[in-house]
């Protein structure tokens, strides 16, 4: 093992795939970014490592694990690209996936779209069984039956069978007994089955989900298998890793078996990050913003620790509208995004006034100041109009800013039609996408029961630290931290994340009923099946399980989590359950009820290996003054002065630990830009991080 | 209009007010024990200026209740004498005509003061699931249907009256839950308060007279806009509602008149009030009439005041539509559903492209059910459904929802576990969308099962229902075919709908909601949508042919062309 000194992460994103390089004797960092190359994401992987090894001679020999994140589970979904896929369920409920929940997210719109079922009417085949909701079998499953609509579903020429019956969350006995036939009749056949993807009670979001997972199978087979060789090919013989939604990582088998677990790894990175920085630097409250081109994703991390839903919506079809989306259940990080990036659109809107976003120009053809032909301002216009951005520093000069033309489109459609001044209509824009976003991070921390007087605020992506001031102040937070590339260093993220799988059974039972007992062999199986699939990912060590319980008073709609810290439920009382329960209950939700009786819905596993430490690297002190720091002075938009101002320009690169300075200021670095205001000071820490204090 | 704001400080302020109602709307999610609260978000918050003029409610608010309190919150501003409200203070009424129309709907009101001004009220209605009394649509007044709270402080500077609260523990069932229910929505108010006393110290204002002036006055120049594009003219609409076997239909007639830039409607001719629970108080009427005129209009637009000033709506006192104190309000949406659609069929010539046909969920169907398990432990659930959505002049009816109110259905799953029952089949009924250019929305069966083995229930299970269209179908629009009609039948034979229903062990029921109306000629619809309707089992062999005029040979399973051709071509000429 002593020569497996390097990790890799390597992240798939819809314009560039991202590479973070780490030796973990020296705590050096390599970063890399190329184009992604949508055909076969593979090649992008294959060559961004090549172009890493003419700097680092012979690391892929000498890697350890790489750590894997894709898109490609949910743009397979977003674009309909997924396996011909069937559904088996039981006899009347062969409408589950299209009814769905029934709500209109939209109240007042009479045209709201829905989301089509990843499975049409004409693929789903019902079977004549019945399991009552304790799991009795009312109604055998007849075989022959089973047989039939399976040899007709492959006569459809199906790639792909989802099976879920009702009530099998609490007896599997006829999905198995269906999964055998199938693997019988098609040896071949991709199957995924409820009681394995998400052995969950409502019928509705465990269809969606295993239909989902069916869906995607196949080709995230076919993918992780290619991108395997092609790394064994290259010379690497450590492991590989992929990152899940939950932000933990698992092994290519697992990830092969519960693809949908998978669904989109890329935004969680910034939070593991920011959950890592937030232990590290014992920060009780840290809110993690990162801004992009698109699209601004945000989350709460209290105590080190970010939240983790049951649930997450693909594919919204009515932009960022809640309900719009195919809902699916499996652990994914607690995020919220919104249509807010440095490619959003400015406009007059209906009324008269100003609007920003959410539709953007994206990064083709992008702002106005792109030159590619964009021609509607967008908020990366007016961050270089108000001086933030310098036109010739743009990815570090890679890419001239068209400063010209974003003033005249500025001038034409927004600052003329509005009848204000040219520079009130810039700092519009600016200041307009930065209260949208305030607007949503502060209904995001309520919801969580965080103060967002108290937090610190952490800004990731290339519009991150641009707009990070701004919504400090809006939110009155006390604290900003930029960490060092921020642009792209979310890929951080990857190293520190553990390597977890989560297993979940519905088993409904009031607490008074219930027998300690059974609750014990319940999630001794379950972790015996987190223990299976978690060895797959790290040979000798030790196992650490985490059991928690969803509970809620009878009759209520929705669950509560409670973690259980004993390892044995013969060691713990049932009162000694309800006040941990009403302790958590109380927290969330100003109150309890202690006479009201509770029931157990869920019954949770976490399996974790222990964490490879990351050892952050230290920076250099390559000058011996700040003097020799600064770049330049720059002009920019002061909103205190609400003028343009000098602003002192600083070089992230030269910048050391202990330098300390005020604002304005402007901190340049290739991939972001950072700006500060006059009345908040900055320091610099040993590792490279920028603390900016506000006032 | 003179603005005192430019153009872009006004939209950061406004975008600030409106993040405010939504901050204080999720701190309810936190506080709220009752799960119609937090999980079907049946709850309202929102503001008004000094002078009770709406100016923002949350993002979700539910039509039914944001209507009627824009309305109703007015009045009750302008009815307070300038001596009666104080610091501190804090309303509490759920006076249905003065708010949202049933004693469920509770609102509770505060005044906010900043540098000893007051500056606005923000108020909350919630829909708590129980409030005493009898709980059936065929109550015959108010009195019946549970507590009455008037207009009264709760809160006197800052000091609660005891004896408030303390009357309201004693004539509900579950007292730990209204109660705290009522003080989550004196949390959500605080938030409210605090939040804007905030921005108003931030910005350096010293009240939000002028923001006020400004935001209502540019929404009410863009929605007038929006009015003034529709050709003046006085179009009409009836509709005519089924109740129980044995009384006579009630009709509610609409004419609305468009006069330059605003949008009169008269109720006139309707029904008198009933002497059941089915009577709508005006404030409830008009929230249904708004439903209809903002989602022509434009949907997308923030409520507040100036969405509402070009709208006017008269209902003549004491009938169904505006009813007269203490008629029975329990069952309102029964008839006050039926408002929206009643507003589209009038517009619906002028209007084409922004209406729908009639809907399958208008009425919201709920069904109660209770009984005792095999060893008598009690059982209670209840149930929301819809039904399909009428289609448009763009796009089939979606397939079963709540229109134009809102709500969730319960998973199979969770109502086997909550009952002795059995579902056989939850499923989308072929042919039951009106046929049209655009089909309207299916509806759907829930068949179910009393069983009569080792889990057959202990005496009878009683079914209540509030529901609609048995009788009347919903209405197509512009050729376009009506939907099919609801159904409830006992063991195969028709049961009676508007009550009370016993069924035992060993009894099947089923229940068909009704689907939506078509929009446009059926013959114009595109053959490949037949087929691919075919296909999918959403359209027959015989509805295709019956309702479509396509032919599809059975044995190839491929639409016979010629046929389809002439048969198409024979119909058009007659």
């Amino acid at each position: 093992m002593s020569d497996k000194i390097y990790r890799l992460g390597c992240d798939i994103g819809g314009t560039f795939t991202d590479f973070v390089l780490l030796n973990d004797e020296t705590g050096k960092i390599h970063i890399n970014k190329c184009l992604t190359t949508p055909k076969d994401p593979s090649d992008a992987v294959e060559e961004g490592i090549k172009e890493l090894e003419k700097g680092v001679r012979g690391f892929v020999g000498k890697l350890n694990e790489v750590i894997h994140g894709t898109t490609l589970v949910i743009n397979s979904i977003i674009e309909r690209k997924g396996a011909k896929t069937g559904l088996i369920t039981t006899k009347g409920f062969r409408d589950v996936l299209e009814l769905g929940r029934e709500i209109r997210y939209a109240p007042y719109d009479i045209f709201s779209e829905y989301p089509e079922p990843l499975i049409p009417r004409f693929l789903r085949f019902e079977v004549d069984e019945r399991i009552r909701s304790d799991g009795k079998v009312i109604k055998p499953l007849d075989p022959k039956n089973v047989r039939d609509v399976v040899r007709q579903m492959i006569d459809m020429g199906i790639e792909s069978i989802a099976v879920c019956l009702i009530n099998s969350f609490e007896n599997p006995v006829h999905e198995r007994m269906i999964k055998e036939i199938i693997l019988e009749e098609a040896p071949e056949m991709s199957i995924s089955i409820s009681y394995e993807v998400l052995p969950q009670i409502r019928e509705y979001e465990r269809t969606s989900t295993t239909a989902t997972n069916a869906y995607v199978k196949p080709l995230t087979g076919r993918y992780l298998s290619r991108l395997s060789n092609r790394l064994k090919s290259i010379g690497f013989d450590g492991r590989l890793f992929i990152m899940l939604a939950s932000g933990g990582i698992t092994s290519v088998d697992t990830a092969v078996e519960f693809p949908v677990r998978v669904i989109e790894s890329g935004p969680t990175a910034a939070v593991i990050s920011g959950q890592y920085y937030g232990k590290q630097f014992n920060i009780p409250e840290m809110f993690v913003f990162d801004m992009g081109g698109t699209t601004a994703k945000s989350c709460l991390i209290q105590g080190g620790v970010a939240g983790v839903v049951p649930t997450f919506e693909v594919g919204r079809v009515q932009r960022f509208m809640k309900g719009s989306g195919l809902t699916i259940q499996v652990p994914v990080v607690d995020l919220m995004e919104i249509g807010a990036g440095g490619g959003s659109i400015a406009k007059v809107g209906k009324m008269g006034t100003l609007q920003v976003g959410p539709e953007s120009s994206g990064a083709d053809p992008g702002p106005i100041c792109y030159g590619k032909g964009g021609t509607m301002p967008a908020v990366t216009d007016a961050d270089l109009l108000l001086g933030y951005l310098d036109e010739n520093y743009f990815l570090g000069g890679e890419m001239k800013l068209d400063q010209e033309a974003a003033k005249k489109g500025v001038e034409e459609l927004i600052a003329g039609p509005l009848g204000v001044s040219l520079q009130r209509a810039v700092w519009g824009i600016h200041d307009l996408i930065n209260e949208t976003m305030a607007g949503a991070a502060k209904t995001h921390i309520a919801e969580k029961g965080g103060n967002p007087k108290l937090v610190t605020v952490i800004a990731f992506g290339g519009a991150g630290p641009v707009h990070a001031y701004g919504l400090a102040k809006k939110l009155g937070a006390p604290r900003l931290l930029i960490p060092p590339i921020p642009g792209v260093g979310s890929a951080l993220g990857f190293f520190t994340a553990p390597r977890a799988f989560d297993v979940l059974r519905s088993h409904k039972q009031s607490l008074e009923d219930v027998e300690f007992s059974d609750i014990e062999l319940i999630f001794q199986e379950m972790e015996a099946e987190a223990g299976g699939i978690i060895m797959k990912a790290g040979e000798k060590e030790t196992i650490i399980f985490e059991r928690s319980l969803d509970m809620r008073f009878i009759g209520q709609g929705s669950e509560t989590n409670v973690p259980i810290s004993v390892d044995n439920f013969t060691k713990i009382t049932r009162e000694e359950v309800r006040e941990l329960f009403d302790g958590i209950y109380k927290n969330l939700y100003g109150r309890t009820y202690p006479e009201s009786p509770v029931e157990l819905i869920n019954y949770k596993v976490r399996a974790r290996l222990p964490e490879h430490p990351l050892q952050l690297p230290k920076i250099e002190t390559k000058v011996s003054s700040l003097k020799e720091t600064i770049k330049g002075i720059r002009n920019a938009y002061s909103p205190v002065v609400g003028d343009f101002i000098p602003y002192t320009v600083y070089d992230r690169y030269l910048l050391f630990p202990g330098a300390q300075f005020n604002g304005p200021a402007i901190i340049e670095e290739r991939e972001s830009t950072a700006v500060v205001g006059e009345d908040a000071s900055i320091s610099v820490d040993d590792f490279g991080f920028l603390w900016i204090d506000l006032k | 209009m003179a603005m005192k704001f430019d153009p872009i400080t006004l939209e950061i302020l406004w975008r600030r007010l409106i993040s405010i109602v939504d901050e204080a709307d999720s701190s309810v999610a936190r506080t709220a024990f009752s799960s119609l609260l937090r999980d079907a978000h049946d709850y309202t918050c929102m503001f008004t200026d000094r002078k009770g003029r709406e100016l923002a409610q949350g993002s979700f608010a539910t039509p039914g209740q944001s209507g009627a309190m824009a309305l109703g919150i007015k009045k009750i501003v302008s009815s307070l004498s300038k001596d009666s409200c104080k610091n501190g203070d804090i309303f509490i009424t759920n006076d249905p005509w003065a708010l949202a129309g049933h004693l469920n709907d509770v609102c509770v009101m505060s005044p906010i003061y900043y540098k000893d001004n007051l500056v606005a009220f923000t108020a909350c209605v919630f829909h708590h699931s129980d409030i005493g009394g009898r709980v059936s649509s065929d109550n015959h007044d108010v009195f019946e249907d549970g507590l009455f709270i008037p207009l009264v402080k709760l809160y006197n500077r800052g000091v609660l009256n005891e004896a408030v609260m303390e009357m309201i523990r004693w004539n509900v069932r579950t007292p730990d839950d209204v109660t705290g229910d009522i003080r989550s929505q004196i949390a959500a108010n605080h938030v409210c308060s605090e939040k804007i006393c905030q921005m108003l110290e931030e910005t350096g204002l010293e009240n939000i007279d002028d923001l006020a002036d400004d935001i209502i006055g540019l929404t009410e120049k863009s929605m007038r806009g929006e009015v003034a594009k529709i050709p003046d003219g006085l179009y009409r609409g009836e509709g005519i509602i089924e109740q129980r076997e044995g009384k006579g239909d009630v009709i509610i007639k609409a004419a609305v008149e468009i006069k330059k830039d605003n949008v009169i409607v008269d109720l006139d001719g309707s029904s008198p009030q009933v002497d059941w629970g089915g009577n709508v108080v005006f404030n409830f009427t008009y929230a249904y009439v708004f439903m209809a005129i903002k989602s022509m209009f434009d949907p997308q637009m923030p409520n507040n005041e100036g969405c509402a000033k070009p709208i006017t709506m008269k209902a003549p006192e004491g009938s169904v539509v505006n009813c007269r104190f203490p008629a029975a309000v329990a069952a309102r949406m029964q008839i006050g559903h039926f408002l929206t659609e009643i507003i589209y069929r009038a517009l619906a010539e002028v209007m084409p492209e922004n209406v729908i046909a009639g809907s399958g969920g208008t009425p919201a169907t709920m069904n109660v059910f209770y009984g005792k398990r095999n060893d008598t432990s009690p059982w209670h659930s209840v149930i929301i459904r819809g039904g399909g959505m009428g289609a448009s002049y763009k796009e089939d009816g979606h397939y079963v929802s709540i229109f134009p109110a809102n709500g969730a259905n319960t998973p199979v799953e969770i109502f086997e576990s909550d009952t002795p029952l059995i579902v056989e089949e939850r499923a989308l009924l072929p042919d039951s969308g009106g046929p049209g250019k655009f089909k309207g929305g299916l509806g759907r069966r829930v068949f179910f099962r009393v069983p009569d083995d080792d889990y057959a229930p202990s005496g009878p299970v009683n079914l209540g229902i509030q529901s609609g269209r048995f009788r009347y179908p919903a209405k197509g629009l512009f050729g376009g075919g009506d939907g099919s009609r609801a159904q409830f039948l006992v063991n195969n034979i028709a049961g009676d709908p508007y009550g009370l229903t016993q069924i035992k062990s060993g009894d099947i029921v089923i229940m068909d909601a009704a689907g939506g109306g078509g929009y446009g000629d059926p013959l114009e619809r595109d053959v490949g949508m037949v087929m691919r309707d075919f296909l999918n089992g959403y359209v027959t062999l015989r509805g295709a042919r019956e309702d479509y005029s396509v032919v599809i040979d059975p044995k190839t399973m491929e639409v016979d062309k010629a046929k389809t051709e002439s048969l198409r071509r024979s119909l058009r000429k007659a």
